[in-house]
């Protein structure tokens, strides 16, 4: 502020500013630019103690006996803990874990015991003093070996080792198949991935004398969290507290509750004293819930004139030993098979196999990188099959603004068309495309290829939960300081960012005037989680809703006093103004003060709970799951080194409709880093799992994107001030996530005349396939 | 086990009268211990011997034609050598494609040496240069030095032939011959962190076209890195042709013994070694700008 | 009583001593004996660079040096480079090209970017993207798939060099 202001020089102007679109550091960006930020893997609690899990080495069998003498006799250990110690209370999406095993284990992830001990190292050193006997038992891997009679049962409540299932049907196949003039078959196998966040699963928890728990902890849906906790601790979910400290990312791991969290606070109970629980990498990389893995068989239909009659899709998904989140996946699967192009008649089966293999969760993209793959391959072998060029078959099915899917999802402000034009011209696509292909058999090392993709993606929320809402609660003090107390949490994706951009905008209040509280079950009101690209839509409203609230009651305010109409006025930097002429009316702060101290006192304390207008779906999966939806089209540009195998990418052009961009350099490194994950996918990421054991839980032999790898990105956004979105933004963080896998395969296929059905695309892959040897 | 003992000789006299009291535990740059320790793979011994403050066993000199590389140089220091830049390249390339900059700061040669990996990086173009490691010990009051082969050195995935007590001050090799050329091939979707798929190195003396005193190394594809001897014979003095190169590719295939694992499967070794061996004999033949074209565009 | 060595040597301009037992690596020193939380334990395998610090004007990933090696060498940690009342250039770039997401990465990030082109002092001009992102292919970001890593460090280049 200057000097004339700080006086109260009432001759001041402002004029209208914004800070919508424009490129907004991060608030906490300094802190960490400096380390000065606290991650929860940096904390340290008075008297805390560190605890250590026993993994188990095997991945089916009895457990006989547990000796934990020598570990509870080694100096430093406060507590042993096996199944025996504790209520076997169960947990998890279909309540088949347990904390601790008892009986038998079903996976290599099994945590047979755990200690908490004075230091990492006597943890890790009783541990090894732990001796455990099994029996062997018969182990089952793939779903379709578990699916038979006879096969090993992984849950004994599941004897026929059948988890979750899901159907849905639009439409009379037999007549689409009929009416169509070609039809494909094919089978993909999507893998095992993870997500490879820097900071390593940890927790911490302390327990009060009153029996009360605190965690802290990494998790992206701390309300639910707590619910989802109570039953494995006896608990009820209102004496839990979650804290939620700075985090070294998330990507969807942490939306469930996995054995680690209940036994740290286990080991806190016993202990009496706070525990702090970290895994190694190599941990991580084994228990930390990997994408869910999905084989596929589809069948497509599409008439001589190119437009789709059909799609009928069965899968299998390998739940592994228990259920997370992984096997819901065909709730937003689902959307894309029905939704991603126009397709009338649609048919989908999903069938989650116990095995026991290490168990999926969510990861961005949820469902719909397995599901996009697929559709996006189809739509290319579609295209090639019927003769029309890649751009024109798209366009021909791609639905318009209005459009509802057969799941009944409502296209209110359908972009697709236009992403795909935009992509095809900015990359000059269809001459390239069909020069690549004319190169194909040419002798020579390289071939070039270009490829396109799309996806449809939830961008207004997704209705999984009785509410999809946010709260907010929103205070100015009496220094017109903004506190903002949101249930969305921020786990390094930016709504810090955004949500602090909404405030400053409504209210006229600068960056430093405005904080964030986002971080404690206590104080902050209900959120449904990070997940499902929602949190910039749904907070972001809950925010701009709370946000207009408190400038109308303070416009209001104003008003009385200076006689101006509240419509006539508004606030700039600080100050409340004139609208029409910027003249500054009163200092805001000033202003507060007046209404705090008035004979009548007000506060501006605002409270907002907003819920997407979206629907649940019905049982048979119809609804509109999102309050909108929204579309990308990327084209990926490769080299391929046909004596390697070795696939470059060299550039990718991402066009999406985001609605509205916000903050332009936190959409834009959303969009880099989603790319980067989606780049790991197509062409290098593998979690390999022989016989139940993961080969590479480590950053030598699991290979994500680094630096000198990364292709050229050139991003388009689409903007059409969507009608719900807070400012017209959509939701956009995992459609990078998902198109450039397909679209790198399109081009590989542009480039060597090979489709690959099972990411990686690694070079032994491609190698092989160049040189037609099959893997044995 | 508890370390019970914590040494840091000044001198190789220092370190090497430190070793003959038994097994020592030896720490350089640490990036091949460390990790190993902290898996649990390795334990420590009840002494460690920190050599890192030896100056006499750091630097690059020449002398009386021949290169002498101290054991605690780091793979930094080669590539950032200007001596080497200017006279034995293929050294400097193998350092680039080593690991990355925080590893190749810390990373020995005698570390990189004694990990006796079957990948070593930078064992390769050791290979091809015919180099030799000094190996030093205390005997009889005084040290005591052996010169290995390296082509001799390692024993198994993991074990070289150094006993207990001995310590790999320095790394020689014959300064070059007029006319050496040599050249370095490493792949994969990361230019140079990961452990190699299959790593390549191939040098001559190439004279109008034909290669002499032919060398080919390669790693990831036996127990230890591997002198292709087979395939040399076949290149030494041949006119470097088509055929002749489409013949070493074969030989090379058959004459490596790489194993399936996660990282890639027996049969993608062979082929990598067999696409390695034809670009890095296209490579070199082009580099007198002999006929035949260089393949890469 | 397990064996202490002591130690002493420069820690971001200041000398201290310490007394550390032999098998602890630099990091967990860092860390636990000074409170210097900037430099992550990620992998603890030298292959993510979290950890990286500099030590005698080269950047290690202090996961896998052993802490006694410090004695009489010079240290600089994140904390030593900038603070957050007076960010140093390299930092102010990451944090103005919105390369920092979840940030965990950063402090090796930024002290390899520092270090890079402090190593080309003589011809920063001629530093292009590809050879930033080459000397940052030892440092993992998940989350912002590194262009905006190297905008950063490619903005702090142009600066420096025309300076």
């Amino acid at each position: 502020m200057s000097a004339q202001s700080m006086s109260g020089n009432m001759n001041l102007v402002f004029e209208k500013t914004t800070v919508i679109g424009k490129r907004i550091a991060k608030p906490d960006a300094p802190d960490k630019a400096t380390g000065r930020t606290i991650y929860i893997n940096d904390m340290v609690l008075p008297r805390m103690l560190f605890g250590k899990i026993l993994h188990t080495d095997r991945v089916h069998a009895k457990i006989i006996s547990i000796d934990t003498r020598a570990a509870k006799a080694l100096a430093g250990v406060h507590v042993v803990l096996t199944g025996a110690d504790i209520p076997l209370l169960r947990f998890g999406t279909t309540r088949d874990n347990v904390p601790l095993k008892a009986g038998k284990v079903r996976c290599i992830r099994d945590e047979v015991a755990a200690v908490a001990a004075e230091s990492e190292a006597i943890a890790a050193a009783a541990i090894g003093l732990i001796k455990v006997e099994y029996e062997d038992l018969p182990a089952v891997f793939s779903p379709s070996e578990a699916l038979r009679e006879g096969a090993p049962v992984v849950q004994e409540d599941h004897p026929d080792n059948r988890s979750l299932a899901y159907e849905f049907s639009h439409g009379d196949i037999a007549a689409a198949e009929a009416e169509s003039d070609i039809i494909l078959e094919h089978e993909f196998v999507l893998p095992y991935v993870t997500h490879c966040c820097m900071g390593p699963s940890c927790v911490i928890a302390d327990f009060d004398t009153a029996g009360k728990l605190t965690l802290y902890s990494q998790t992206q849906y701390p309300y639910n969290f707590k619910m989802d906790l109570a039953p494995a601790l006896g608990m009820h979910p209102g004496d839990i507290r979650v804290i939620q400290p700075p985090i070294g990312g998330a990507f969807g791991s942490k939306l469930d509750i996995y054995p680690f969290e209940p036994i740290c606070a286990l080991l806190a109970r016993a202990a009496g004293r706070p525990v702090k629980l970290t895994f190694s990498r190599e941990e991580e990389f084994i228990n930390s819930p990997t994408r869910q893995p999905v084989e596929f068989k589809i069948r497509s239909g599409v008439k001589k004139d190119g437009s789709l009659t059909f799609r009928s899709v069965d899968c299998l998904l390998n739940n592994g030993a228990y259920t997370s989140w992984g096997p819901t996946t065909p709730i937003i699967q689902m959307r894309t098979f029905t939704g991603h192009f126009r397709v009338p008649v649609v048919e989908y089966k999903a069938q989650a196999v116990y095995t026991n293999n290490v168990y999926a969760g969510s990861f961005r993209g949820y469902g719909n990188v397995q599901a996009t793959f697929v559709t996006a391959t189809v739509m290319d072998m579609l295209a090639e099959e019927v003769g029309m060029d890649p751009i024109a078959f798209r366009l021909k099915n791609a639905q318009k603004s209005g459009e509802v899917t057969p799941q009944g999802s409502i296209l209110d402000d359908c972009r697709l068309a236009e992403c795909i034009e935009i992509a095809a011209q900015k990359t000059g696509f269809l001459p390239r495309h069909q020069s690549n292909t004319d190169n194909r058999g040419k002798p020579g090392r390289f071939k070039y290829g270009i490829g396109i993709a799309t996806s449809i993606h939830n961008a207004g929320g997704a209705k999984i939960h009785k509410s999809d809402g946010c709260g907010t609660i929103l205070k100015l003090d009496d220094y017109a300081r903004a506190t903002l107390i949101t249930g969305a949490s921020e786990i390094g994706q930016g709504i810090d960012a955004v949500l602090t951009q909404i405030v400053m905008e409504v209210l006229g209040i600068p960056m430093a005037d405005v904080t964030i509280v986002n971080n404690d079950t206590a104080l902050g009101p209900w959120d449904v989680g990070v997940h499902a690209s929602r949190t910039t839509f749904v907070a972001g409203n809950s925010a701009l809703r709370a946000a207009k609230t408190a400038r109308k009651q303070i416009l209001n305010a104003a008003s009385k006093q200076s006689n101006v109409s509240a419509e006539e006025l508004d606030l700039r930097q600080g100050h409340v103004v004139q609208a029409d002429n910027g003249v500054a009316v009163i200092r805001l702060d000033k202003l507060l003060r007046q209404m705090h101290f008035a004979a009548e006192p007000e506060l501006v304390m605002v409270t907002e709970y907003y819920e997407p207008p979206s629907e649940l779906e019905d049982k048979n999966h119809v609804g509109n799951l999102s309050a909108t939806w929204a579309h990308g089209a990327y084209v990926a540009e490769v080299k391929v080194d046909t004596e390697t195998g070795e696939v470059q990418v060299l550039k990718i052009t991402a066009v999406q409709d985001v609605g509205r961009v916000i903050n332009q350099l936190g959409i834009e490194g959303q969009m880099e880093g989603g790319i980067s994950v989606s780049l790991g996918y197509a062409l290098s990421e593998e979690l390999q799992l022989s016989e139940g054991k993961v080969l590479n839980p480590n950053f030598r032999d699991y290979k994500v994107f680094t630096a000198p790898e990364t292709p050229e990105i050139e991003l388009h956004f689409v903007e059409s001030d969507c009608k719900d979105g807070p400012m017209g933004a959509k939701g956009i963080a995992e459609l990078p996530a998902i198109i450039p896998a397909p679209a790198i395969a399109n081009a590989v296929y542009n480039a060597i005349g090979i489709r690959f059905f099972a990411p990686p695309m690694t070079p032994e892959k491609v190698a092989r396939a160049l040189h037609g040897v099959a893997r044995s | 086990m508890l370390i019970e003992n914590y040494k840091v000789p000044s001198t190789i006299v220092e370190a090497a009268q430190l070793l003959r009291h038994g097994a020592a535990t030896i720490v350089a740059g640490g990036t091949d211990l460390t990790p190993q320790t902290e898996a649990g793979v390795r334990e420590f011994r009840a002494t460690l011997v920190n050599i890192q403050r030896i100056e006499e066993m750091r630097g690059i000199s020449v002398a009386d034609g021949r290169y002498r590389i101290g054991g605690l140089t780091t793979v930094t220091e080669i590539l950032e050598s200007e001596l080497l830049a200017a006279d034995v390249p293929v050294l400097v390339e193998a350092a680039d494609h080593f690991a990355s900059p925080q590893i190749r700061n810390a990373s020995t040669l005698a570390g990189n040496l004694c990990n006796a990996s079957p990948a070593g990086d930078m064992c390769i173009p050791l290979l091809l240069l015919d180099a030799r490691v000094e190996l030093a010990r205390w005997a009889d009051g005084s040290v005591a030095t052996r010169s290995v082969a390296l082509d001799a050195f390692f024993t198994a995935p993991g074990k070289t032939v150094m006993q207990d007590d001995e310590l790999l001050t320095a790394i020689e090799f014959a300064q070059p011959a007029d006319g050496f050329t040599a050249t370095f091939i490493k792949s994969g979707p990361r230019p140079a962190l990961e452990i190699a798929t299959v790593s390549m190195g191939v040098a001559g003396v190439l004279r109008e076209g034909v290669l002499h005193n032919v060398r080919v190394a390669i790693g990831a594809v036996a127990p230890t890195p591997l002198r292709a001897t087979a395939t040399e014979a076949g290149l030494e003095g041949r006119l470097l042709d088509e055929k002749v190169i489409a013949r070493a590719a074969e030989s090379v295939r058959q004459e490596v013994s790489p194993i399936d694992d996660a990282r890639a499967s027996a049969w993608y070794r062979k082929h990598l070694s067999g696409v390695y061996i034809s670009r890095a004999l296209v490579r070199l033949q082009g580099v007198q700008g002999v006929s035949g074209h260089v393949a890469e565009n | 009583m397990s064996l202490k060595i002591e130690i002493k040597f420069m820690l971001n301009g200041r000398p201290v001593q310490v007394k550390v037992p032999p098998s602890m690596t630099t990091l967990s020193m860092l860390r636990e004996k000074f409170d210097l939380t900037g430099a992550k334990l990620a992998c603890g395998e030298g292959e993510c660079g979290a950890c990286t610090v500099k030590i005698d004007d080269r950047t290690i990933n202090t996961c896998l040096m052993l802490a006694v090696d410090c004695d009489g060498r010079d240290i600089e940690t994140i904390e030593g480079l900038g603070t957050v009342a007076g960010l140093e250039i390299m930092q102010q770039a990451f944090v103005d090209h919105g390369a920092v997401q979840c940030g965990y990465c950063m402090p090796g990030m930024i002290m390899q970017a520092r270090y890079l082109v402090d190593q080309h002092s003589a011809d920063k001009h001629k530093l292009t993207r590809a050879d930033i992102a080459r000397g940052l292919e030892g440092n993992i970001c998940r989350c912002s798939g590194y262009t905006k890593v190297v905008d950063a460090v490619a903005a702090v280049v142009l600066e420096e060099a025309s300076a």
